[in-house]
């Protein structure tokens, strides 16, 4: 009863926030953001279209359009690196390699639950969207582990596009996890779940990117050491000075 | 069971995530006016705030022994709560310089396009290391007394 105007609310809100966009020049300026925007647009269009004339293969149709949106999904992380790392260039690095290993664990993962626990039941439709959404988790927690660990500020743009994608996911990777272990039953929350949380993103969304904000620049005229590993040993010598002093205090 | 608290387990923890985004600062420790700060803080720290002769002087048992030795016990007990206090002061100064070296170098190093992953991982554990070291420090002074750590 309430998937219907929840589904359309979320279409109403795309619209406009496409329309917003447009009219506020960020089109441009965040294009992989909002070609997953008008890709969730295009998307339930056509499944509307074919719930209307051909329901039987709303189905399939239904999760051919959840993996593209999904694939463009992994567009908003690119948004995402590409504005907040961009200008800390070792940070970058740090955040893919923590995405590298992210994707390991979890493909390694995959690969060992067949031999930890043998009864599990088949791959499905479901497990796989699930798995690809705890590999999103990963990645964005990588993500934010960098960019709390090197305290890099984050504009009002930005902060809303990983809130509000983070929102879905989180919340897209529990349902499905749970409907995954309950099975059908749990249906029915889930598809109402699903698409308010989409919504509740749409709607931060909306209001984090209602103007451009751009991300803080770095301050240029900060002087730094030569290169990293200057940087570096030198942090190791200040750091071996701490420690003899705590030595001494222990020992005293 | 097990894969549903497995991925549960990692929705909890984007979510803490996003928890801590949603609440940090406008202006974060990172910042360059932070990140000034940091140095001159460290600058200041490395330059005054602990000297050699200081350290051995607080934790320097001949002024126990002489104060054990001469002097009644209600001073035996002031010059140890004074002493505990002094301790306690000089290691959560030498905590807040691991803090401000770390704000620094964390803020420092995210500018190199040749920072080297495990360099970083290295001094993030010596840094947590330091941290834990000082905690461990201020718990054994705090309850066994400015003499109390062990050598």
């Amino acid at each position: 009863m309430w998937r219907w105007p929840i589904e359309y609310a979320g279409i109403a809100v795309q619209l406009l926030l496409l329309l917003r966009s447009a009219w506020a020049h960020l089109l441009t300026r965040y294009y992989f953001f909002y070609t997953y925007v008008a890709s969730g647009i295009l998307g339930s269009a056509i499944l509307m279209t074919m719930l209307l004339r051909t329901p039987v293969l709303y189905a399939k149709g239904y999760w051919a359009v959840q993996f593209v949106t999904l694939v463009a999904g992994y567009g908003i992380l690119l948004e995402i690196m590409n504005h907040v790392l961009a200008p800390y260039p070792g940070a970058e690095r740090f955040a893919r390699a923590a995405g590298v290993v992210a994707f390991c664990a979890i493909f390694l993962f995959a690969l060992l639950a067949p031999f930890i626990k043998s009864q599990w039941a088949p791959v499905v439709v479901i497990e796989f969207e699930r798995d690809l959404r705890s590999v999103q988790s990963l990645f964005i927690c990588g993500l934010l582990g960098v960019i709390f660990y090197y305290g890099i500020p984050i504009g009002k743009n930005m902060k809303g596009m990983i809130l509000g994608y983070g929102l879905y996911i989180v919340t897209s990777l529990m349902t499905l996890a749970v409907r995954a272990y309950a099975g059908p039953s749990f249906s029915a929350v889930w598809k109402v779940v699903q698409p308010l949380s989409f919504d509740v993103s749409l709607v931060i969304w909306l209001v984090a990117l209602w103007s451009y904000c751009p991300n803080p620049e770095p301050d240029p005229n900060i002087a730094l050491e030569q290169d990293y590993e200057a940087l570096a040993s030198r942090t190791r010598g200040v750091i071996d000075i701490i420690r003899t002093y705590l030595r001494k205090a222990a020992r005293a | 069971m097990i894969q549903l608290i497995f991925f549960l387990s990692i929705g909890g923890l984007l979510f803490a995530s996003l928890f801590f985004l949603a609440r940090r600062k406008p202006r974060p420790e990172g910042s360059s006016g932070a990140l000034i700060e940091a140095r001159q803080a460290l600058m200041a720290l490395q330059a005054g705030l602990l000297p050699a002769e200081l350290v051995k002087r607080i934790f320097a048992p001949d002024d126990w022994e002489f104060v054990r030795a001469e002097a009644p016990a209600a001073v035996r007990e002031l010059f140890i709560d004074e002493r505990k206090r002094v301790a306690l002061l000089w290691v959560s100064q030498v905590r807040t310089q691991i803090h401000n070296l770390r704000r620094f170098h964390r803020g420092a190093a995210r500018s190199y396009a040749r920072l080297n992953p495990r360099s970083e991982m290295e001094l993030a554990f010596s840094f947590a290391g330091l941290i834990l070291a000082c905690r461990m420090l201020q718990l054994v002074i705090y309850l066994g007394g400015p003499y109390a750590a062990p050598g």
